[in-house]
C-alpha cells in the first residue's frame, strides 16, 4: 500500500506538469499571434482570455472531484456507455496524436527556418520524437521528475529576457483599448490557444496524491504562473517593438534577443532556441503520454509501452503531411485549433453536465 | 533495451546522414563591413571589405584587407556577383558596420535593408552610419590608425556614442523607427578626409519616414540634441562661449561636462493644436573656465543662467532644424498617437510635424567645479 | 539520542536447551545439509581421506605427535608457523590438551568434511588416534600491508589511513570508528570455487531493510565461479548495467565509508580488495569528497560548485566549441571572430576530427601513465602533453583553440573524486561531440536530454539515481551543490531512505546561553 501511495505525483510534479506541458512551442509567436489579432491590446486579450480559462479549469476540477479514481477515458466510458465511449476516447486520443503532430511540425518548421535551413527536417522531429519516446516510456513518475528538473530552465529563458528592458518603450502599449470588439475576440482567441494543455489534469488527476483542495490550488497557481509567463512575454515584445513592426516578425523574442551583443557571447537567440527545444520536448512528451492512455483504456490493454510508441510513430509521420509549406500548416493549425474548442473545453463542459444526472452507482464495476 | 536500440538509431542517424548545415568557420570569407552606394539605372552597388588573417608560427599573423565592389539590381544580386569573386563563401553574419551612401539615403532604406532582417544568420547588431560622398570610398581608405576598416569605423562610431552625439542606433533598433508613424530617427553622418585618410563624424543625418532629408545637425549641436531625446552616453561635453568682452578669446568660453539629466516631454493636444515642451535639466560639472572665479555664490548662479540662456538658444535652433526637416526625432508623432487618439486620428502627422511649437526649456545647474573654485 | 531496545526478556529454561542455544547461536547459521564424512577412529584414515581430499598439495603439512599418537595438520602457507610451535606443541607436549581447546577459535567436531573449510581458511586441525573428535583452531597468519592511505584518494587534511586487502582489518578498521551495537555485518562467501569472503556493513535501525533484503538476494544470486574483486560483483548486482554511470561508489577510505554508513547507506566489503562499495549511491555522491568537511563551509561550497561546473565542461565543452565554429560562428562576439578565425583559418581538418584526435590522443597519453612506473608515467605526460601539443599546432593540424578547449576538458573531467565518474564522463564526451558536428546546438540539447533522462530514470537500489534534484528534494540541497555548515546538516539526505530522519539536534545551543548570560 505504501508502494502505491509511493508512485503517485505530489502536488509539486502535479504543478510542473502543467506549466510545462503549456509552455510550449507556443511562446516563440505568442506575441506575433496576439498583435495580429488585436493589435497593441493583445495582452488584454491574454489577460481575457486566462480569465476564460480559468472558468474552464474550474469546471475541470469539479468533474475530476466526482470521479477522483478515474482518469478522462474512465469517465467518459462511465458516463457516456460502452460504446460511445469507446469512440469519444478513441476521438481524444487521435486529437492528442494531431496535437502531437502539430507540435511536430511547429517545432521543425521553427528550427528549420530559424537554425538548421538545410537540414531534412523529418531528422529534428525524428530525434524530437525518440527523446520523448525515451522520456516517456520511464513512465509518469520519472517524467514528473524530470518536468520539475527543467523548469529552473524557464527562470533561464525569463533570465534573458531581462537585458531587454533598456529598449523598452511603454508609449508602444498606447493607446489602450482601441481595438473593436472583435479584433479582441480573435485576441483572446489566440491567446486561449496558448493555455491548451489543461486537458491533462483529468487525464492526471488520479495519479496525484492530495486532497481535492489542494489540486485545485495547484491547479490555480500553475494556471497563474503560466498566464503571467506569457504576459511578461507579451509585454516585453510589445514594448520592445513597435506597432507597426511587429506584424512582420513572427517571432518576436527571438527577433529581439538576436540583436543583443554581450562581452562574452552574441546571438542569445540561438541559447534561447536551444532552451526552447527542451520546452517543447515537454510539451510534446505530455501529448505523447495522453494518447498512449487513451489508447490503452480503449483496447483494455496494460501494455503501455506498445501504444506510446504506436502514438509517437502516428504522431511523427503524420507531421510529415502539412510540414511542406506556410500554407498547409496554417490550415492545419486552424482545424486542429477548432477541434481543440471541442475537445478540451467543450466535451468536458457536457460530461460534467452528464454527471450531474448519474449516480456513480457503477462506479465498481466498469473497472 | 529500449534505450540502446534508441541510441543506436540516433548514432546512425549522425554517422550516416552526413551534417546538412555546417558552415566551418575556417572557410568563410568573414564580411565584416559592407556598404550600398546609388548606381546609374537605379541600380545598388554593394562595396564589402574582407579581411584576411595568416597564421604566424605564434598567434595570429600578418592581416591584409581586400576591398571588392560590384553593382546590381538589388544588394542581394551585388552579393552574388561579388561571391563570384571570392574563393569560399561570403558571409555576412558578423557584419559589424553598415554603411549607406547619401545618395542612396535620400531614397526610401528599407529596400536596402530588407535582406539583413530576413535572414535569420545575419546580425542584427550591426552599426549604421550614412556616409557624406561614396561608401566605396569610405571603405576602400586605409586607415593608419587601426588595420581594418570595420574595427576602424565601429570603434569611431563606439566613441561617438560614448561622447553623447550619436544613440548608437543597430539594425534592430532602428527597425521600430523605420516603420512606425510619428517616429523618426537619426543616423551618425561620417566624411572622408582623403588627405589625412581619415573619417570623420560629420553631424546627424535626420531621417523622416524611412527617407534621409538631406538635413542634418552639426557635431556642436548632436550633444545637446541627444540630451535632449533624453540620452546620455558616458560622457556629454559642452564648450560654450558665456562672455564677450575679454580681450582673449580663450577667457571667453567654458567647458563643462554633464553629470546627469532629468528631462521631460509634455505634450497638449487642444483643438488640433499640438504644444509640446522639451524640459531639460542638467547637473553640470565645470572642467575649463580660465577665468577661474567661481568662488562666490552668485557668481555660480549668474553663470547658471546665462549657460541656460545660451542652451535654450541652441535648443531652439536644433528644434527649427528638426521641424524644417520634418523630423521627429522626439516621437512626439507616437505620443500624440499613445495618448490623445482621437485627436490623432484627425492629424496628418506628415504635414503637422512642422506647424506645432515645441518649446525647449534647458536648465543649468553647477554641481562641481573641479578642485579649484 | 539513544537507540535502546528493551527486550531483554529473561527465559528460565533448563540449561541443557540454553546450552544448545548457546551453541547454535556460536556457530551461526551453518546449519545446513553439508556433506558429511564422520570421523574414523583411527588416525591414519583420518589423514588419507584429507591429503586425498586436498589433493596431495605440496603445502599440506602433517605433523606427528605423541609417536604417532596423534597428528596436527595444516597448510604451511598459511599458518603462523610460530603460533602453532608456541601455543600448540609446548602443551600437547605437556599432554595438556585440554588447553588447546582453549585456543581461539578452537572447536570440536565429527566430521572430517567439516575441517577442509577450514583447513582451506588457515586452521590448524589436530587428530588423535582412539577419538573421533577432531579440533581444530585458528592459527591463520596475516600478512597484510599496514593501512595506508590509497594513492589515488588522498585529501590534505583529516584521516590518512585506507582500507587494505585484508577484510578482517577492514572491519576493525570500521568497528574502531563507529562504536555502536547498531553497526551490523554480515558475512557471504560467493564464488562457486574461490569462496571469496564478502561482508556488508549497515546501521541496524538506520538502514533501509528492504534496500538490505534486495542487496542480500542479489548476492546471493551471483553463480560465477570467480569473484576477484567488488568490481566483479558491482557488475552482478547493479541496477542497470547498460547504462554508462556507476551506480556504486567505491572508496577506499574508511572515513568515507563511515560517512554513508552513518547516513543510512550499506558497505560491501570484499576480501582480497582494499576497495568498498557504498549503496544505494546517488549521481553527487561521486563528486563530494571528505576534504569538503575539513573545509570552511564557503571554502567547501565553492569546490563543490567548481567539481559541479567541470561535469559541465567535462561533458559539454569541446562539442560546444564544435558546434560554435562549425555550425554558429555568430555566437562569438566581434572581438573574438578574427582571433579565432585566424587560428582556425589554415588548418586541414574539420573541428569535429580535430576534437576527436585530441581526445584519443589525450586517452592516450593517460592510459600509458597509469601503466608505466610513476616516473615514466610523468615523462610521458610531459613528452605527450607539452612536446605532442605544441609540435601539433605548429605542423597545422590542429588549431591551438582545439588544444586549449580539449585540454581544459581533460582537466575538468579529473576533478571528479572518483575515478569511476571521471572516465564515464569522458566517454559521453564522444556521443555529444558528433552530435554537435551534425547538428550543431540542436544537436546538443538532445544529446544532454537522453543524458538528463538517464540520469532521471536510472535507479541504484531502487533509490532514484539523480536526487536531489530530480526528485526534487530542496531539504537535501544543502550538501549537493553547497555545503552548507554541518550543524546545519540536521537531517539525514532522503536519497538512502534512512529509518530515522534526524542526524542531530541543536549543536549549538550553548551560543544562545552564553549570549543570555552576557545580557
Amino acid at each position: 500500500m505504501s508502494n502505491q501511495k509511493n508512485r503517485k505525483l505530489s502536488q509539486r510534479q502535479f504543478f510542473f506538469l502543467i506549466i510545462q506541458t503549456q509552455i510550449g512551442v507556443g511562446i516563440l509567436s505568442l506575441p506575433y499571434d496576439l498583435h495580429i489579432a488585436a493589435k497593441q491590446d493583445g495582452w488584454l486579450s491574454l489577460i481575457i482570455g486566462a480569465f476564460i480559462i480559468q472558468f474552464v479549469l474550474i469546471v475541470l476540477w469539479l468533474l475530476g472531484k466526482k470521479y477522483p479514481e478515474w482518469d478522462l477515458f474512465q469517465m467518459i466510458e462511465f458516463l457516456t456507455g460502452k460504446w460511445l465511449g469507446k469512440v469519444l476516447s478513441l476521438s481524444y486520443a487521435v486529437y492528442f496524436t494531431f496535437v502531437g503532430a502539430l507540435v511536430l511540425v511547429l517545432f521543425g518548421r521553427m528550427i528549420s527556418g530559424w537554425i538548421l535551413p538545410n537540414t531534412p527536417i523529418w531528422v529534428i522531429t525524428f530525434l524530437m520524437t525518440s527523446v520523448s519516446l525515451y522520456l516517456v516510456c520511464s513512465g509518469i513518475k520519472v517524467v514528473a521528475r524530470f518536468f520539475t528538473m527543467l523548469s529552473a530552465l524557464l527562470l533561464f529563458l525569463l533570465f534573458l529576457l531581462v537585458f531587454s528592458l533598456n529598449e523598452l518603450k511603454l508609449m508602444y502599449l498606447f493607446p489602450v483599448a482601441t481595438s473593436s470588439w472583435k479584433e479582441l475576440a480573435a485576441g483572446v482567441n489566440s491567446g486561449m490557444l496558448a493555455f491548451l494543455g489543461f486537458i491533462l489534469i483529468l487525464v492526471i488527476a488520479p495519479k496525484v496524491k492530495g486532497a481535492a483542495v489542494d489540486t485545485l490550488k495547484t491547479i490555480f497557481i500553475a494556471h497563474w504562473f503560466v498566464a503571467i509567463f506569457y504576459l511578461i512575454i507579451v509585454l516585453i515584445s510589445f514594448t520592445f517593438f513597435s506597432t507597426e513592426e511587429l506584424p512582420l516578425v513572427s517571432s518576436p523574442i527571438l527577433y529581439m534577443l538576436k540583436s543583443f551583443e554581450f562581452t562574452v557571447v552574441s546571438r542569445v537567440d540561438l541559447f534561447f532556441l536551444s532552451v526552447w527545444i527542451v520546452s517543447v520536448t515537454t510539451t510534446f512528451t505530455i501529448y505523447i503520454y495522453m494518447s498512449g492512455v487513451g489508447l490503452m483504456r480503449v483496447f483494455h490493454s496494460q501494455n503501455k509501452k506498445v501504444f506510446l510508441i504506436v502514438t509517437a510513430a502516428a504522431a511523427f509521420f503524420i507531421s510529415f503531411w502539412p510540414i511542406g509549406s506556410q500554407k498547409t500548416i496554417d490550415a492545419f493549425t486552424s482545424h486542429i485549433m477548432t477541434a481543440s474548442y471541442g475537445m478540451a473545453i467543450f466535451l468536458p463542459f457536457i460530461l460534467y453536465g452528464l454527471s450531474l444526472f448519474r449516480k456513480k452507482n457503477a462506479a465498481g464495476s466498469e473497472r | 533495451m529500449m534505450m540502446k536500440r534508441l541510441l543506436l538509431a540516433v548514432i546512425c542517424l549522425v554517422v550516416l546522414t552526413g551534417c546538412w548545415d555546417t558552415r566551418h568557420f575556417k572557410n568563410v570569407k568573414l564580411v565584416l563591413t559592407i556598404g550600398f552606394d546609388a548606381a546609374d539605372d537605379e541600380k545598388i552597388k554593394s562595396t564589402v571589405s574582407i579581411p584576411t588573417i595568416r597564421r604566424g608560427a605564434d598567434g595570429p599573423g600578418e592581416e591584409t584587407v581586400s576591398v571588392l565592389s560590384e553593382i546590381g539590381y538589388t544588394p542581394r544580386s551585388a552579393r552574388e556577383k561579388i561571391d563570384l569573386r571570392i574563393s569560399n563563401a561570403f558571409d555576412p553574419s558578423k557584419l559589424e558596420v553598415l554603411l549607406l551612401g547619401e545618395e542612396l539615403a535620400k531614397k526610401d532604406i528599407y529596400p536596402v535593408l530588407d535582406v539583413f532582417y530576413r535572414n535569420p544568420k545575419n546580425n542584427l547588431n550591426a552599426k549604421l552610419a550614412v556616409i557624406e560622398g561614396e561608401v566605396e570610398e569610405a571603405i576602400g581608405m586605409q586607415p593608419n590608425i587601426d588595420t581594418r576598416p570595420s574595427k576602424y569605423i565601429s570603434g569611431l562610431l563606439d566613441a561617438v556614442k560614448d561622447a553623447t552625439h550619436t544613440t548608437g542606433d543597430n539594425l534592430q533598433l532602428i527597425c521600430a523607427e523605420l516603420f512606425e508613424p510619428g517616429v523618426d530617427f537619426v543616423l551618425p553622418l561620417l566624411k572622408v578626409d582623403k588627405e589625412m585618410s581619415t573619417l570623420k563624424f560629420n553631424g546627424l543625418a535626420l531621417f523622416h519616414d524611412k527617407v534621409y532629408t538631406g538635413d542634418k545637425i552639426t557635431p556642436e549641436q548632436t550633444t545637446l540634441l541627444m540630451l535632449m531625446m533624453g540620452y546620455k552616453g558616458k560622457v556629454a561635453r559642452f564648450t560654450t562661449q558665456v562672455l564677450e568682452d575679454e580681450e582673449e578669446q580663450i577667457m571667453n568660453y567654458i567647458s563643462f561636462n554633464v553629470m546627469n539629466l532629468d528631462r521631460n516631454l509634455n505634450i497638449n493636444v487642444k483643438d488640433g493644436e499640438v504644444e509640446a515642451v522639451i524640459n531639460l535639466k542638467l547637473n553640470i560639472r565645470v572642467v575649463e573656465y580660465p577665468k577661474k572665479h567661481l568662488d562666490k555664490a552668485t557668481e555660480v548662479t549668474k553663470l547658471d543662467d546665462k549657460l541656460s540662456e545660451e542652451l535654450t538658444k541652441e535648443a531652439k535652433d536644433i528644434i527649427s532644424r528638426l521641424q524644417e526637416a520634418n523630423s521627429d526625432v522626439f516621437s512626439i508623432g507616437r505620443r500624440i498617437q499613445a495618448y490623445h487618439y482621437k485627436e490623432w486620428k484627425k492629424m496628418d502627422w506628415n504635414e503637422e510635424f512642422s506647424q506645432i511649437t515645441i518649446t525647449p526649456k534647458v536648465e543649468v545647474n553647477i554641481q562641481q567645479q573641479g578642485v579649484i573654485n | 539520542m539513544s537507540f535502546f531496545k528493551f527486550f531483554s526478556k529473561h527465559h528460565s529454561n533448563d540449561s541443557s536447551e540454553d546450552q544448545k542455544e548457546i551453541k547454535q547461536l556460536a556457530a551461526g547459521s551453518t546449519a545446513k545439509n553439508e556433506p558429511q564424512h564422520p570421523t574414523s577412529i583411527k588416525l591414519s584414515e583420518n589423514i588419507k581421506y584429507l591429503l586425498k581430499n586436498l589433493n596431495h598439495s605440496s603445502d599440506v603439512k602433517v605433523r606427528v605427535l605423541k609417536d604417532g599418537q596423534s597428528a596436527l595438520i595444516y597448510l604451511e602457507s598459511l599458518v603462523d608457523q610460530e603460533k602453532i610451535q608456541r601455543t600448540i606443541f609446548a602443551p600437547i607436549e605437556d599432554n595438556d590438551t585440554n588447553s588447546i581447546l582453549g585456543l581461539p577459535s578452537g572447536k570440536k567436531t565429527t566430521n572430517l568434511e567439516e575441517t577442509i573449510p577450514a583447513l582451506l581458511s588457515g586452521q590448524v586441525v589436530y587428530l588423535e588416534n582412539g577419538t573421533t573428535t577432531a579440533i581444530q583452531f585458528n592459527a591463520t597468519a596475516h600478512y597484510s600491508r599496514s593501512p595506508d592511505e590509497p594513492t589515488n584518494e588522498k585529501v590534505l587534511r583529516g584521516s590518512h589511513e585506507g582500507f587494505v586487502e585484508n577484510l578482517t582489518v577492514n572491519v576493525n578498521l570500521l568497528r574502531k570508528r563507529i562504536e555502536h551495537r547498531d553497526l551490523t555485518f554480515k558475512y557471504f562467501k560467493i564464488g562457486k570455487k574461490m569462496n571469496t569472503n564478502v561482508a556488508i556493513a549497515y546501521m541496524d535501525g538506520l538502514a533501509d531493510p528492504k534496500i538490505i533484503k534486495m542487496l542480500e538476494k542479489r548476492i546471493k544470486a551471483i553463480t560465477s565461479e570467480a569473484i576477484m574483486s567488488p568490481g566483479y560483483i558491482e557488475e552482478f548486482i547493479e541496477d542497470n548495467p547498460g547504462s554508462p554511470f556507476p551506480q556504486m561508489l567505491n572508496t577506499e577510505r574508511p572515513d568515507k565509508a563511515v560517512g554513508n554508513v552513518m547516513d543510512g547507506r550499506i558497505l560491501l566489503l570484499a576480501e582480497g580488495s582494499p576497495t568498498v562499495l557504498i549503496l544505494p549511491a546517488t549521481f553527487f555522491m561521486f563528486y563530494q569528497s571528505p576534504d569538503d568537511y575539513n573545509m570552511r563551509w564557503y571554502t567547501g561550497t565553492f569546490v563543490r560548485l567548481i567539481r559541479l561546473a567541470s561535469f559541465l565542461i567535462a561533458i559539454g565543452l569541446p562539442a560546444f566549441y564544435i558546434a560554435i565554429v562549425s555550425f554558429h560562428f555568430e555566437v562569438l562576439p566581434d572581438d573574438l571572430v578574427m582571433p579565432v578565425k585566424s587560428s582556425i583559418n589554415e588548418i586541414a581538418y574539420p573541428p569535429i576530427l580535430e576534437a576527436l584526435v585530441m581526445v584519443v590522443i589525450i586517452e592516450l597519453i593517460r592510459e600509458a601513465g597509469i601503466r608505466l612506473p610513476s616516473p615514466v608515467g610523468q615523462t610521458i605526460g610531459i613528452v605527450g602533453g607539452l612536446v605532442i601539443g605544441d609540435a601539433v599546432v605548429r605542423a597545422g593540424l590542429i588549431s591551438n583553440v582545439m588544444v586549449i578547449v580539449i585540454a581544459l576538458t581533460a582537466i575538468a573531467s579529473f576533478v571528479v573524486p572518483s575515478n569511476e565518474m571521471s572516465t564515464t564522463l569522458r566517454l559521453l564526451t564522444f556521443p555529444i561531440i558528433l552530435a554537435a558536428g551534425t547538428l550543431g546546438f540542436v544537436g546538443i540539447v538532445f544529446a544532454l536530454l537522453f543524458i538528463f533522462i538517464h540520469l532521471t530514470r536510472l535507479e541504484s537500489f531502487g533509490v532514484p539515481y539523480f536526487a536531489p534534484i530530480a526528485p526534487l528534494q530542496l531539504k537535501d540541497l544543502k550538501d549537493t551543490f553547497v555545503r552548507l555548515p554541518l550543524f546545519m546538516m540536521k537531517t539525514r539526505p532522503k536519497d538512502a531512505r534512512p529509518l530515522q530522519k534526524g542526524a542531530m539536534g541543536e549543536s549549538r545551543e550553548w551560543k544562545k546561553s552564553e549570549q543570555s548570560k552576557k545580557s
